[in-house]
């Protein structure tokens, strides 16, 4: 770790919201050509965000039908107001970005990080 | 919002997390269960064609040079793609782990300052000591390491859920390397240390195996410490933490009947093991038990060309910097020289680890 540590900060001091010099920084390369690792971190993000929303819906449709509800025409009709539609883009921005920031993260392959096995 | 436990596990603090978190539990199945079998057939493979058409030199009677080793890996396809999925997912592993109890961390800090009011005299740390330098690597890439996340004891509970892949939600491992460990043949067991004990998964599950012995759990990092502390004091047991490094434990001479050891030594440079080793002959009785479970070592061509590879890339990208320096290493010549006899000790599930019983003589 780069920082020095008091220890009084790690009882009452305010917990760091960014921590962590190997999963943040640049990362690995471990292909040629870097855009391979970028795009293998693209798809696992994908992948993962693509479960947990389906995972989403299989909890909501659980939860709907312990109440009586069926959705499924409502939410085809349902129509965003402004703010809605405003809140959509800002998650779906962050979620753009956590699938395809490896690309920005890893722009060269000719980094420190490049690993020699 | 209380999401409640799973068992005595936490939960993460949305089912966003949750969900995104057993993607990467599935995922890293995948890459460990069948990715490095995968891996180590098609690499054994082409090392032995290698060798068959005088590509590596090997000496007679020695082992391949791990050099060479990685020179033929480095050219199979599935190599580097094993590499990227192995970091990517315990870099995802960490990352969602942590981000979603930092939403929550005004609340683990309050239960751990909770625990150290309840029981005080069930912890014992000094908060100007600064742990050594090679202790706080970030081990495992854990954002902070062992040392230096306030939040580290849960980010490793969770974390490490994964890790085990859903084989140890309920400590299961723990039971069992617990159950094994090698108790005094006079059946003598007043005083149990568990060293590098971490979040104390073991050491709990000592103190409900032998209620009437004094339990303790030693660990360098103090956000492990102060966690398996709440989480001791939580489950209502009668367990006793203390931050400190093993080489200097602090207790005094002959103190335990029985040491536990889980997978600590390959995280220490050998010099430290060795000062570990001394340490715990002096606070062990004449008689007493060293019950130790860890990576394989005295590699003379035993450990296959492909686990060699994986410690290897593990070390460099795991954050495990020792562990070659310990698979390398005589740990059995070096035990026996610390004073220990040392025989066998029971095999866990986990095959991978060897098990070792080193006994202090009465």
């Amino acid at each position: 770790m780069s920082k020095d540590l008091n220890q009084a900060d790690l009882i009452s001091g305010e917990v760091p919201a960014d921590l962590g010099e190997e999963i943040g920084g640049k990362g690995r390369v471990y292909f040629e050509n870097v855009v391979i690792d970028n795009l293998i971190d693209a798809m696992l993000e994908l992948a993962g965000a693509a479960w947990a929303h389906h995972d989403r819906v299989l909890v909501l449709e659980k939860v709907l039908e312990k109440k009586g509800i069926a959705v499924t025409d409502e939410i085809e009709a349902h129509l965003p107001d402004g703010d809605e539609l405003a809140a959509r883009a800002a998650e779906r921005d962050a979620y753009v970005e956590r699938i395809f920031g490896s690309f920005l993260r890893r722009p060269t392959g000719d980094l420190p990080g490049r690993s020699d096995s | 919002m209380d999401r409640g436990s799973i068992g005595i596990l936490p939960r993460p603090t949305n089912l966003a997390d949750e969900s995104y978190l057993e993607f990467v539990t599935s995922f890293r199945k995948l890459a460990i269960q069948k990715g490095f079998p995968t891996l180590a057939t098609v690499g054994e493979k082409a090392l032995a064609q290698a060798v068959a058409a005088g590509e590596v030199s090997v000496k007679d009677g020695e082992e391949i040079p791990l050099d060479e080793i990685k020179k033929v890996f480095a050219k199979i396809p599935f190599v580097p793609t094993w590499q990227r999925f192995v970091r990517s997912q315990q870099e995802m592993m960490w990352r969602r782990t942590r981000e979603s109890f930092m939403k929550d961390a005004d609340g683990v800090m309050a239960r751990m300052a909770a625990a150290e009011e309840a029981h005080p005299e069930r912890i014992s740390y000094d908060k100007d000591f600064v742990p050594p330098v090679y202790t706080r690597c970030e081990i495992h890439c854990q954002p902070g390491g062992y040392t230096d996340d306030p939040l580290g004891g849960l980010v490793y509970h969770y974390g490490t859920k994964i890790f085990y892949e859903g084989f140890n939600d309920q400590d299961e491992l723990h039971v069992e390397l617990a159950q094994k460990a090698a108790k005094p043949a006079d059946g003598k067991l007043e005083r149990i240390l568990d060293i590098g004990c971490s979040i104390g998964q073991a050491t709990t599950v000592l103190k409900d195996l032998y209620p009437d012995a004094q339990v303790h759990g030693l660990d360098i990092g103090l956000p492990l410490i102060r966690y398996a502390h709440m989480r001791a004091v939580e489950r209502d047991k009668e367990v006793f933490f203390k931050q400190a490094l093993a080489e200097e434990s602090g207790y005094p001479d002959a103190h335990f009947d029985m040491v536990l050891s889980y997978i600590l030594f390959h995280e220490v440079p050998v010099k430290k093991m060795k000062e570990i080793l001394a340490e715990m002959y002096r606070v062990l009785r004449p008689g007493g038990t060293f019950a130790i479970y860890e990576f394989p070592s005295n590699d003379k061509g035993q450990v296959p060309a492909s686990t060699r590879f994986m410690i290897d890339y593990d070390s460099k990208n795991n954050c495990e910097p020792y562990s070659p320096g310990f698979v390398a290493s005589d740990f059995k010549g070096i035990l026996e020289a610390a004073g220990f006899v040392v025989e066998p000790g029971p095999g866990l599930t986990n095959d991978f680890l060897q098990s070792v019983v080193a006994t202090k003589p009465a």
